[in-house]
């Protein structure tokens, strides 16, 4: 014994990996019983996932006529209408024009996502996408034949619904969470508060109809609006009230002292609003902010409800053929992965800003 | 109070805008509705509706008034969201206590399923189960028999039910009564356990009660409950109960992507609970389930509860995407109202009036609930 210790012959002792493992999934008699449940749900899922996907599926470059006697995913499907899954009824030879429109917006959104690039430039490269966006979908200048909205399909349209809809509705939220938070106008207040309370008392789906069919009505005779416009507007008012509502939670965090030491200073309103309260609000509600947005982009795909053709509607426009009935899983596992990604993007950046400030 | 001159002229300003915007749309709508001879009136509320909805809690039929019609849409949302609320609270708390259980699987089974519904819209989900609900499910004639009680087709889930007559009415008096009595009961017990310490048992002796005051009438012949099966007839079942896969399937996707938000809230619930708080429980040598039930949920309800509430309302909003696998809810009725009769101004006032009379009862129910667990600061 004492030789032992003499010769600092006293190690920690090693646990193997089986021991470790034992005692993560069977430490109790609950873990146990958790595993074992947990285990079956588990294998049970990944079987069917991996005979779907994969053992039952018919491979990618064999044809159609294999996948009527197979009982797992047609990859042939996704093959023949992946376009028509993206980019809808946008006639065929012009479809590079809505993959370079998509991929201008994609690039705007990764640029604005840097935060060493977030400042006055960001507004004049929004104003340049938005019209290079319109330009391309569109055409009927000189070497772009045009193309009318009706046939703007798939995924530019969920893009741009959602995109603009939420750089619009940014600078309205915010002047609405300023409305909302001062107390030196009543009526603006007042106004700002009605606005805030009726949009989020609703669903969205009734703002989107209140644009539908209300709207058209309240324009004056000789202007008809084309509905991809009366979409962005319902989703703009829809999507401004819940940004308020998060920018004024930032807002309420931004210590008093911060407001009397502006005025102090001899700032006009609008100085101390831009200088000083603003930049620090919109730092502690970024979270939220990312948050909402998050859920906006999500929630782009009701437009289906009320006949907008985004992705999902171009989805089901898909296996509508009668030929390709059966494969409609597979063409919403298509739009779900697109969804996935993106939002998973989205989540991580938000995840690694809130690293990045705190 | 300064600069009064200038707050006011900035008031007025905007409020003048505000007054001249809606002067000018109100003239325009008035105008483009003259144009086809419709003046704003709320009179085809009384109108035959002509059409039927799938189903409803009231007896609608097509030659039902437009105003019959929207109330069973104002049902049919509520019974909805209901049944969301309750499947998303369920599923919710499960997942957000695995999420915090220390279980190695668990916790990432958990986390698994929180990803996944955080980066999916809830339509995709809902059209995806519709979808292979329906090819799954057999159509009408081959329906699976459970034991000759349920049916199960792509088309509703049919299963008996007791004809209407007296013996229903006692069988849903005694259903409302079982809550009331376990209450007032319960409060009853929790009194006298707080001045004696002597813990009488509730739960198990009310619902035996209940289920003799049911059972025992029919044994004596005193009061009978008359079954009416579902029987297939032609295409379809007649007769017995029904509820559509529509419906099954909303509940399914709702509670399923509410799920996922409702566990993130208990997971954060639980984390604000102090650690100290678990440690004691382990002392004093609780087991898991006691430990969740008696010290930890009581405390994390107390955090939970305002966002609980935000997102029941969330939940009864969203259940207006039942318009895409076509079940008849509010905004579903509306719509069909509105192509019918071209009143667009004043079916959408009726149902965002009921939408925010729905927002204001329940976030007025959940203040009241909130001003009871919250901590008392002396």
């Amino acid at each position: 014994m004492e030789q032992t210790l003499r010769t600092g012959n006293v190690t920690a002792p090693t646990i193997s990996p089986v021991t470790i493992w034992r005692k993560r999934l069977f430490g109790t008699v609950r873990d146990s019983v958790l595993t074992l449940i947990l285990m079956a749900v588990i294998i049970a899922f990944v079987r069917v996932a991996v005979d779907w996907l994969f053992l039952d599926a018919v491979t990618p470059w064999r044809d159609r006529a294999a996948c009527a006697a197979a009982t797992g995913a047609c990859w042939p499907f996704l093959v023949e209408k992946h376009r028509l899954i993206l980019f809808g009824t946008y006639p065929w030879e012009h479809q590079w024009r809505p993959l370079v429109a998509s991929l201008l917006l994609i690039a705007g959104v990764v640029v604005s996502m840097v935060p060493r690039w977030q400042d006055k430039r960001l507004a004049w490269l929004w104003i340049c996408l938005a019209v290079g966006f319109t330009v391309l979908m569109r055409g009927g200048v000189p070497g772009l034949e045009y193309v009318q909205p009706e046939r703007w399909n798939g995924l530019p349209v969920l893009l741009m619904l959602a995109i603009f809809g939420l750089v619009f509705a940014f600078p309205l939220g915010i002047a609405l969470a300023l409305a909302r938070h001062q107390d030196q106008l009543p009526a603006i207040r007042a106004i700002a508060v009605l606005w805030i309370e009726l949009v989020r008392g609703v669903p969205m789906i009734m703002v989107l109809f209140l644009g539908l069919f209300v709207l058209p009505l309240m324009m004056p005779d000789d202007i008809t609006l084309n509905p991809l416009i009366t979409t962005m507007i319902a989703l703009v008012i829809f999507h401004s009230a819940y940004f308020a509502e998060s920018v004024r939670g930032g807002l309420q965090t931004v210590p008093c002292g911060q407001y009397e030491a502006a005025d102090s200073q001899g700032l006009t309103w609008l100085q101390k609003t831009r200088l000083i309260i603003l930049p620090q609000a919109l730092k502690i509600a970024m979270p939220g902010i990312l948050n909402t947005v998050l859920g906006a982009y999500k929630d782009t795909s009701l437009v289906v409800i009320i006949g907008i053709h985004d992705i999902m509607a171009t989805a089901k426009m898909s296996f509508s053929d009668p030929v390709w009935q059966r494969y409609g899983l597979e063409a919403y596992l298509f739009v779900g992965a697109w969804f996935l990604a993106t939002c998973w993007c989205l989540s991580s950046y938000s995840r690694w800003l809130e690293r990045r400030t705190s | 109070m300064r600069l009064p001159r200038s707050q006011f002229f900035w008031q007025l300003l905007v409020v003048g805008i505000l007054v001249w915007l809606g002067y000018v749309l109100a003239s325009n709508i008035e105008a483009n509705l003259a144009k086809s001879n419709i003046v704003l009136s709320f009179d085809f509320l009384s109108g035959q509706a002509g059409f039927d909805i799938s189903e409803s809690l009231l007896p609608v039929s097509s030659t039902s008034s437009y105003g019959s019609v929207i109330l069973a849409g104002v049902l049919n949302t509520l019974t909805l969201a209901f049944c969301c609320i309750i499947g998303a609270t369920v599923i919710g708390v499960l997942m957000g206590i695995l999420r915090t259980s220390g279980h190695y699987l668990g916790e990432r089974v958990a986390g698994f399923y929180i990803e996944i519904t955080r980066n999916l819209p809830k339509l995709l989900i809902l059209l995806a189960l519709y979808l292979a609900m329906v090819t799954a499910l057999p159509v009408v004639r081959e329906s699976w028999s459970f034991f000759g009680l349920v049916q199960i087709s792509n088309r509703a889930v049919y299963f008996p039910v007791i004809e209407q007559g007296i013996g229903l009415y006692w069988v849903i008096a005694m259903l409302v009564i079982w809550p009331a009595a376990l209450l007032i009961l319960g409060r009853v017990a929790h009194r006298i356990q707080e001045r004696t310490g002597i813990r009488y048992p509730v739960v198990w002796p009310v619902s035996i009660f209940i289920l003799a005051m049911i059972a025992v009438p029919a044994t004596t012949g005193l009061i009978e409950y008359p079954l009416s099966w579902p029987v297939l007839r032609g295409f379809d079942f007649a007769g017995g109960g029904r509820i559509s896969v529509q419906f099954l399937v909303l509940v399914l996707a709702l509670s399923i992507y509410h799920g996922g938000q409702v566990a993130e809230l208990v997971r954060g619930a639980i984390q604000s609970v102090p650690i100290g708080q678990f440690e004691a429980a382990r002392a004093s040598g609780l087991s898991f389930a006691q430990m969740t039930r008696l010290v930890i949920l009581p405390q994390a309800v107390r955090a939970a509860v305002p966002s609980m509430g935000n997102q029941y309302l969330n939940i009864t909003k969203n259940t207006s995407i039942a318009l895409a696998v076509g079940y008849s809810d509010l905004v579903s009725v509306m719509t069909t109202s509105i192509n019918q009769t071209f009143r667009p101004i004043e079916l959408m006032t009726v149902s965002m009036g009921v939408y925010l009379g729905i927002c204001l009862i329940v976030s007025w129910l959940v203040n009241i609930y909130n001003a009871r667990v919250q901590m008392v600061r002396a």
